[in-house]
């Protein structure tokens, strides 16, 4: 029992593809076989999607970036250790900050297939889920449906496959799935209309519209947004069917879009060896001047912090190209640093 | 019973010739007639809207294309080597610009590549034309930001290729200012780095025909520091295209549909002409536009974009901008004439030169886009790069173009507006004089107000679909799931708003087409006229001389019984 609670809890494991650089391009069915963090089930799957999981490993990187971007200034910054699971015990509790990582990763996967669909890598976007088939014929009458809902489908079967395979029956298990579909429909209903006009001289009588993919540091944001406003739920039986329902009944019920969480998170003030992945803030940077979570009154958890003047090697007027070429001159100052005891 | 009144004309007034067009087919028709004729039409339009809504899929397709960045590792001099972003031959990728600083690779050794279409597609000649828009993904650094005005240069190369293994052969090569039109929506400071800009799209290419299996695009963008090019870009990411092209169902469906209405405009145009022929007076001005109206409906009509399948004619898109220009031309300018020639007060109309005020907008308003056509896809028939909106002078030079052509179009209408203004006021004049005047007389006025007031509803009708489609076609998403079926409301919107037009000339030239009912035949009506409808007037006026002194007014039904 518990070790089956374990297992389910680490359905992010496969965030650890990130951290599998050295493996190299994922090209044939064997090492599917290799990659740790992988179910059974997920590795069935790579092996029938060979081509898409160069596409998967990207995602994972990109969920990770993104999480340690948006959750720069907190307590828990996202940091990854160098083992399964990536973020430690952070994600084996049903915490918010699990919600968001579910969340976070289940639409990186989504943009990063979306992208390679788009960028020409991926043999079967789009077409396969046409009416008329992978035919040229049926991209030629009809054209192809959009790279988004093959993005959108392979995270779907990709990301929610360990949680499905049990039967949606226990409460992490809805968690997970309601927050995964969050962080899809993060991207989802987020995306941008482009049209184009081109009738009789170019006017709009004759309009193609077109939906494009948010970049994703919008997403990351949508998704932090959410998680700021995460609704704290609780299983509940109605009928048959198990649901979750906010814990606060004054409060109104969760949308599709919204994260929820079952336990609230621990302080992520010190580091306990027990839990691997929280760190603590000892060392970090803190902001003297902001009350926010940044500010070293919370951040150092009043623990106080050590302040030392420190000399920055800083790049100023610099030149650029638009790619690749940065020509600056340096510049010394002198900046205050503090930082948590 | 059947009461034949000769009337004789003493005074030659201006009426003479307002009454050279007298005895239309409508005005000869029984209600009981006109219903059926109606019904038939409104059947072929229900018709057109549903081979669109039901059959073809939706118009155009919008492909995505994220350009693969390439690297042109040895600066090869020869600039025959082209950059496959994938497939057995693909160049060297890298994934992003950092890679390229750890690799020291510069700028202008990157060409972003983009094949059209995606692995496993083909492109085909029902797709008609293909545009592409590009987007660049600019990130803000706050050390390197978007200049004001800042122009993108682009070194394009375009080639096709109709066999996977074979070699490619260029189709295009251009240099390529594009402005950046971008703005970053929440403050500038460090923190938003990486957040992008949001930038506008750029019209990028646009080619006539697409004959080719594939397309292969290199975009560089070369820098040099000296002459100014491409510094103060920003920091670009990616490179975005979205390529537009026909949908081949649909092309099927419009070609299917324009063959199918070829032979029945022509037909009616024909039976139409031979009417006009057999009277013994030349045809008057409204006539003579109706029949210009019909010519330019075929002219549209005429399924010429067969030929594109098999024929790799660029100029296609050109030619039908030119085609429906003119087909919109001649029916503003009928709607005009007709207003003229139902004025009903005692003008002498009947030349086009009268016209000249009304006319001349339309012709100048064409005229402009005509012109701004040839500047944008006439110049791409050349470069398919070329965008008159892509520099300065362009861009003014377009836009007043197209606000000429607007203020002309404004004007039309007032003009329009008016004149449709000055026949109700004639209208109401006439019928408080009605009463008085001889039965001929009467019947004649009668018979102009009823001609004007049907084509006023049906043209009304017509223009009120016409702007409720396009605005549905605006506001919705491609399609509605109606029970069972998918219905592509844009498609629809094409095939039917076509259509309807088509039935309205179709319509215009067989209801007002000179009746030939002459005082002869008619007699024939007398004996059924109890078995038609007792309502029915029928009222036939025909000239024998052009300016013959006399009309023959026949009358049957309740009138004559009165």
């Amino acid at each position: 029992m518990l070790f089956l609670a374990l297992f389910s809890a680490n359905a992010s494991n496969w965030l650890y593809l990130a951290k599998l650089s050295s493996v190299g391009s994922i090209s044939d069915e064997e090492t599917c076989e290799k990659l740790r963090g992988l179910i059974q089930r997920q590795v069935q799957i790579c092996k029938r999607n060979v081509e898409v999981m160069d596409a998967v490993r990207r995602g994972a990187q990109l969920a990770i970036d993104e999480c340690q971007f948006q959750f720069r200034n907190r307590r828990w910054n996202c940091s990854t250790l160098e083992s399964v699971p990536v973020f430690g015990k952070v994600v084996t509790q049903g915490t918010r900050e699990a919600a968001f990582v579910y969340a976070i990763s289940a639409a990186s996967v989504a943009f990063a297939v979306t992208r390679a669909c788009s960028s020409g890598e991926l043999d079967k976007c789009g077409c396969d889920r046409n009416v008329h088939g992978v035919s040229p014929e049926g991209f030629q009458w009809s054209g192809c449906s959009d790279n988004i809902a093959y993005g959108v489908a392979f995270s779907h079967s990709f990301v929610d496959v360990r949680e499905r395979s049990k039967g949606q029956s226990s409460n992490r298990a809805l968690m997970n799935l309601h927050n995964n579909e969050a962080g899809r429909k993060a991207i989802l209903s987020h995306m941008r209309v482009e049209c184009k006009c081109h009738g009789v001289s170019g006017s709009c009588e004759v309009k193609t519209c077109w939906k494009a993919m948010p970049p994703f540091r919008k997403v990351g944001n949508v998704i932090k947004e959410k998680f700021d406003g995460a609704t704290e739920v609780e299983l509940r039986k109605i009928g048959t069917t198990k649901v979750l329902v906010p814990r606060n009944s004054q409060f109104k019920p969760h949308t599709d879009e919204d994260l929820v969480y079952l336990d609230p998170s621990p302080d992520f003030c010190d580091h306990d060896p027990r839990t691997p992945g929280i760190m603590g803030t000892t060392g970090r940077f803190c902001n003297k001047t902001s009350k926010a979570i940044d500010g070293c009154e919370l951040m150092c958890c009043g623990r106080g912090f050590h302040t030392e003047e420190v000399e920055v090697v800083d790049r100023c007027s610099c030149k650029f190209h638009w790619c690749c070429y940065v020509k600056c001159k340096q510049c010394r100052k002198m900046v205050e640093m503090h930082t948590c005891r | 019973m059947d009461a034949v009144i000769f009337f004789p004309f003493t005074h030659r007034t201006a009426e003479t010739v307002a009454l050279k067009m007298a005895g239309a087919i409508i005005e000869n028709m029984s209600t009981k007639k006109l219903v059926i004729v109606g019904v038939i039409l409104l059947l072929f339009q229900a018709f057109s809207f549903m081979v669109g809504g039901l059959i073809a899929p939706s118009p155009t397709t919008a492909v995505h294309y994220l350009a693969t960045k390439c690297v042109d590792a040895v600066k090869t001099s020869e600039k025959d080597e082209w950059f496959m972003p994938w497939g057995p031959d693909q160049c060297s990728k890298i994934r992003d610009f950092e890679e390229a600083t750890a690799k020291r690779i510069e700028a202008n050794n990157i060409v972003f590549a983009v094949h059209i279409p995606l692995p496993h597609r083909e492109m085909s000649a029902w797709f008609q034309f293909m545009l592409v828009i590009l987007q660049f993904d600019i990130a803000f650094k706050t050390h390197n930001q978007i200049e004001d005005g800042a122009m993108a240069t682009m070194d394009v190369r375009l080639a096709y290729r109709d066999d996977l293994m074979g070699q490619w052969t260029e189709m295009a090569h251009s240099i390529e200012h594009r402005k950046l039109n971008c703005n970053f929506t929440t403050s500038k400071t460090p923190e938003n780095d990486g957040r992008y800009y949001e930038c506008d799209l750029l019209p990028f290419m646009e080619v006539g025909s697409v004959s080719h299996k594939y397309y292969l695009l290199n975009i560089r963008l070369p820098v040099n520091e000296r002459k100014k090019v491409n510094i103060g870009i920003g920091e670009i990411k990616d490179i975005r295209l979205v390529s537009i092209h026909q949908n081949g169902g649909f092309t099927k469906v419009w070609f299917a549909m324009k063959t199918f209405l070829t032979p029945s405009i022509l037909i009616i145009m024909i039976w139409y002409w031979k009417r006009i022929t057999q009277m013994t007076r030349p045809p008057v001005l409204l006539e003579k536009i109706i029949f210009a109206l019909g010519i330019s409906m075929t002219f549209i009509n005429i399924p010429v974009e067969w030929f594109s399948v098999g024929f790799d004619w660029t100029w296609m898109l050109l030619f039908g901008d030119i085609r429906q220009g003119i087909f919109y031309a001649m029916l503003l300018s009928f709607w005009i004439i007709f207003c003229g020639e139902h004025l009903m007060d005692q003008t002498e109309r009947n030349r086009l030169s009268v016209y000249w005020k009304q006319v001349g907008p339309i012709v100048f308003g064409s005229f402009c886009l005509f012109i701004f056509d040839m500047c944008e896809r006439g110049v791409q028939l050349k470069n398919p790069f070329y965008s008159i909106w892509a520099s300065d002078v362009g861009t003014e030079l377009a836009m007043a173009f197209i606000i000429v052509a607007g203020i002309c179009a404004c004007l039309y209408f007032l003009f329009l507006c008016f004149m449709v203004f000055q026949v109700f006021r004639n209208v109401s004049g006439k019928r408080s004089a009605l009463p008085a005047m001889t039965k001929a007389r009467r019947l004649h006025y009668e018979g102009l107000i009823f001609r004007f007031k049907f084509l006023m509803l049906v043209t009304l009708a017509c223009a009120a679909m016409t702007v409720i489609f396009f605005i549905i076609t605006q506001v919705n998403e491609g399609h509605w799931h109606w029970g069972g079926y998918t219905v592509q409301v844009s498609s629809a919107f094409f095939t039917g708003i076509y259509g309807m037009w088509n039935l309205y000339v179709f319509a215009l030239m067989f209801l007002y087409a000179p009746s030939h009912k002459r005082y002869g035949d008619g007699q024939s009506s007398v004996g059924d006229q109890g078995g038609n409808s007792g309502e029915d007037i029928q009222l036939t006026t025909t000239i024998t001389h052009v300016d013959g002194p006399t009309e023959i007014y026949k009358m049957t039904g309740k009138e004559a019984q009165e």
